[in-house]
């Protein structure tokens, strides 16, 4: 069983079971297989330098737009030019982040400074995102609902798995922060 | 937002803050019931620099009212913050300001 992150004078540590880090490598690898442009960079070396593309489109994918959501509301112009100026690059932050977290599996004992404990945070809230979008998580009540499911005794059916899986990544990421914002408060 | 140790708070949040009427653009936080209240506090301490007790009465507000504006600024500014925002799984929208209510 995985022990909670804890914050001390070499950083946030944590430790994760075999089991866990396989389950977490698998989601890291599934996003950053979403968050891959369909499109290659832009041929444009100017355009590819400052990431702007024209081809991008709204995602249909309800979970890819939860992680690229639109910045300008009840406008979809301006939302799209915005897009067409950001989404790349937001695409690649996110990767980043998720690639850094999948290494940082490699090694037994987990141990983050304040950048590496942020790429993590970073990681795992987009796991949640997209567990959070295929459980159908619409409001409070919903993520009560799911809260619930604790035994993995019955995870019987794919709602279920998906729910425990949730509850996990949660529960992981919450100890993340805690011992963040503890590290925080002692270094201020 | 969804938090897994605290129990809900239905304290009262004041909302005022002054703003200079000649930066009209504001980033807002949309509440969602996946970011942890955690996770928003640690990112509006982190990112924006804000102390503990206002990041803590943000994120309070993104939960109980459903949003917040959290900066304001120059549209450029605000659009920044906005991706950061996104980069952090948090979603926020820019738009122009005005009076608050």
């Amino acid at each position: 069983m995985a022990r909670a992150f804890s914050a001390g004078r070499r950083g946030i540590t944590g430790f994760l079971e075999p089991a866990e880090r396989d389950l977490l490598r698998k989601l890291f690898t599934d996003i950053i297989t979403m968050l891959e442009p369909d499109t290659p960079a832009h041929e444009d070396p100017l355009a590819a330098l400052i990431g702007l593309d024209m081809d991008v489109s709204v995602p249909v994918d309800p979970a890819l737009l939860r992680l690229l959501p639109d910045a300008v509301k009840d406008d979809a112009d301006s939302a799209l030019e915005f897009r067409q100026l950001t989404e790349r690059s937001l695409r690649e932050t996110k990767i980043g982040a998720l690639r850094a977290a999948s290494l940082g599996l490699e090694s037994e004992k987990l141990v983050l400074n304040a950048e590496g404990a942020k790429l993590w945070a970073m990681a795992l809230n987009d796991v949640r995102l997209v567990l959070a979008e295929r459980l159908e998580i619409r409001d409070e009540e919903d993520a009560e609902r799911i809260h619930e499911v604790q035994d993995w005794g019955d995870a019987d059916d794919v709602e279920s798995y998906l729910s425990l899986v949730y509850n996990f990544v949660s529960w992981l990421q919450e100890s993340l922060v805690q011992a963040m914002l503890s590290g925080m408060a002692r270094s201020k | 937002m969804s938090v897994s140790t605290a129990p809900e708070t239905d304290r009262e949040v004041s909302t005022r803050e002054l703003i200079s009427p000649d930066i009209p653009w504001e980033l807002i936080v949309w509440n969602d019931p996946v970011n942890l209240m955690s996770y928003v506090s640690y990112v509006f301490q982190s990112y924006f620099g804000y102390s503990e007790a206002k990041a803590a009465k943000l994120m309070l507000e993104v939960h109980t009212e459903g949003k917040s504006a959290v900066a304001h600024g120059s549209k450029e500014k605000m659009e920044a913050h906005a991706v950061a925002m996104h980069g952090f799984g948090l979603w926020a929208t820019v738009q122009k300001g005005g009076p608050r209510g």
